[in-house]
């Protein structure tokens, strides 16, 4: 018959078994099918802070904590049925009070004959390693809260330029979900050529150490999910984690800042070029009428009919087009100041189409007026100007023949207006430079029309957009703001 | 009535700094009837208006001369004789240049280039006598 302390033989050769179990730094304790305590080696002392002598005899529950005694009751039960119960996490008591985390393993001790005698509980205080975990995780998911709140991209590539991770900033920039990028080669955020040239500047890299963009930092094009490009600022760094080199990219948008020193730029621009529009009008148109009326007033004393008062007539033909191009000039120099008024959109549309209807070149062309917008703020006569002017265009594009629509609607606080042709659609080489002024496909014209157009809606606090769906066809949109500005 | 004592002709003053708006003005005006006198700029203009020259019945006027690059002439023209006919003539307006030479008592603004022939008519719309 096994006698306490614990459930080892007496016959166990050399006390073998007994000095491993002293010897565990995991607390080792023996406990009959009652909970009673039957040994409690030198760890279990030094855990619980009872000498074996103190503990021996008493229940187990005296480390049990009131709150798993529940569970300790369930641990016994399983115990009694020849069940282990695998090793789990609960929280044991010491006789100081405090409480412990202990990865616990209970197993139940047999006899040569299969009876149950107790249960031998293996304890490991894993308090501190847990607390450190938490630790960690806090910190880490501080550290990912800081990353995610970045407004700059950060996006981190292994050696191979495979994408480990990237911030929500990131996914917005791109418009990419994080699962579609983790895991691919980061050249997918490039265009061409950087997409191909990509791994062998990685290559070059690694195998030269050479630095072309690490730690200086430079302007470079992404690209996006949709294949719009944008400029950003892009600064990497280097570093080696478990011997592998991984780079970490910052990405800053710069479309913003882009957009700004364009505009600026172009203002500057527009604005000497209005300065310098007046005295140029002034110096072309005023010779201008001086030739055109000398040189038809000796037109008028050559004999009517004749060669002589013909070419006259194409003398003054001649100066005509002059001076329309000295106002399409003017007109996009110097854009009349708007005067803005609550306007229906419908009734000018209608007018702006009555007015191409009279072009002999607009015959064959259907145009049909669908839904409806609220007022918006703009004025009604430049309005009709910018729409007559896009009406043209894609007749001229349809080569007078197919239809037109143009659609009212809303969106957000804007009014839109969309002007969709059946035309061939827009190269897109073309579709650059359409709005650059003197940028002309037509074999006759200035050029001035749409980059007057897009002068004019922006005049008035709206803007002007060219789409080209795949379907085929152009679409300009307008959007006009539905209150006046402040 | 402005009639002249010498000429019963009605005297159109045409003021540009541009020979060829000049002498075409001239041949149409002519061509209706009129006597023509000529400026090269605001101060040939002036002395038009002062003593011992015919007073003109009506000036055709350029906005912009050499010595004059506002509504200055046009208002001491308006100043000086309220009952002249004023027709400006401009290569560059803006529409508060036309409105204030219209509020200054001018009978048109036209835009350069313009019909020579159609110029002539409005001068004689804006004479007293047709």
């Amino acid at each position: 018959m096994p006698s306490p302390p614990g459930f080892l033989p007496d016959d166990e050769p050399g006390g073998l078994l007994r000095a491993i179990v002293e010897s565990s730094d995991d607390a080792i304790i023996g406990k009959a099918l009652d909970g009673t305590i039957v040994s409690w080696n030198a760890a279990a002392e030094r855990m619980y802070g009872y000498s074996a002598a103190d503990a021996i005899g008493r229940s187990i529950s005296l480390i049990i904590p009131e709150e798993h005694q529940r569970e300790f009751r369930r641990i016994l039960d399983e115990i009694r049925a020849g069940r282990r119960v695998p090793s789990h996490e609960t929280v044991r008591r010491t006789r100081a009070g405090r409480l412990l985390t202990v990865s616990l393993t209970v197993s139940p001790i047999l006899d040569v004959t299969g009876r149950i005698l107790g249960a031998s509980a293996i304890a490991r205080d894993i308090t501190e390693s847990r607390r450190i975990h938490a630790a960690f995780d806090a910190s880490e998911e501080r550290y990912r809260s800081v990353v995610d709140s970045a407004v700059d991209a950060i996006i981190v590539i292994d050696h191979l330029g495979r994408v480990e991770s990237l911030n929500v900033a990131a996914t917005r920039l791109f418009g990419f979900s994080a699962a579609e990028v983790v895991g691919q080669n980061v050249n997918m955020l490039m265009p061409e050529p950087y997409r191909s040239e990509h791994d062998q500047y990685l290559k070059r890299h690694l195998s030269t150490g050479e630095r072309h963009i690490i730690g200086i930092g430079r302007e470079v094009t992404g690209r996006r999910k949709d294949g719009s490009t944008f400029p950003l600022q892009l600064s990497v760094g280097e570093m080696t984690i478990d011997g592998e080199k991984k780079f970490t990219g910052i990405l800053h948008d710069l479309t913003e800042r882009v957009r700004l020193e364009t505009q600026l730029r172009e203002q500057e621009a527009l604005k000497r070029l209005g300065e310098m529009a007046a005295v140029v009008a002034h110096e072309v148109k005023n010779p201008l009428t001086g030739i055109r009326g000398a040189v038809q007033i000796i037109g008028g004393r050559l004999p009517a009919g004749s060669r002589d008062a013909e070419v006259i007539k194409e003398i003054v033909a001649r100066i005509d087009a002059l001076n329309e191009l000295m106002k399409d000039l003017l007109l996009f120099a110097r854009p009349p100041r708007p005067k803005i008024a609550s306007i229906e959109l419908q009734p000018i549309v209608l007018s702006a189409i009555e007015l191409v209807r009279q072009d002999p070149t607009a015959r064959g062309v259907g145009f049909a007026v669908t839904g409806t917008s609220a007022p918006v703020a703009a004025d009604a006569e430049l309005l009709k100007l910018i729409l007559q002017n896009l009406l043209l265009n894609a007749v001229q594009a349809m080569k007078g023949s197919g239809g037109v629509r143009i659609e009212l609607g809303s969106s957000g606080d804007c009014g839109t207006i969309a002007v969709v042709d059946s035309g061939p659609g827009i190269l897109p080489e073309v579709r650059e430079k359409l709005f650059t002024p003197f940028f002309t496909t037509k074999s006759r014209g200035t050029g001035l029309g749409l980059s007057t157009a897009r002068r004019f809606m922006e005049a008035q606090n709206g803007s002007m957009a060219l789409l080209c769906p795949d379907s085929g066809g152009t679409t300009v949109l307008l959007q006009l703001p539905l209150k006046a500005q402040p | 009535m402005a009639l002249k004592s010498s000429d019963p002709r009605l005297l159109v003053l045409v003021v540009d700094d541009e020979l060829l708006i000049r002498w075409a003005l001239r041949e149409v005006l002519e061509a209706k009837g009129y006597l023509v006198a000529e400026a090269v700029d605001a101060t040939a203009a002036r002395s038009a208006f002062v003593d011992g020259h015919p007073r003109p019945d009506a000036v055709v006027l350029d906005y912009h001369l050499p010595d004059s690059n506002d509504l200055q002439l046009l208002a001491s023209i308006r100043h000086d004789a309220p009952s002249v006919p004023v027709i400006m003539m401009t290569a560059y307006s803006t529409a508060e240049m036309i409105e204030q030479a219209l509020a200054l008592g001018a009978r048109h603004v036209v835009n350069k280039p313009f019909e020579v022939h159609q110029m002539a008519d409005l001068v004689t719309e804006a004479l007293p006598i047709h």
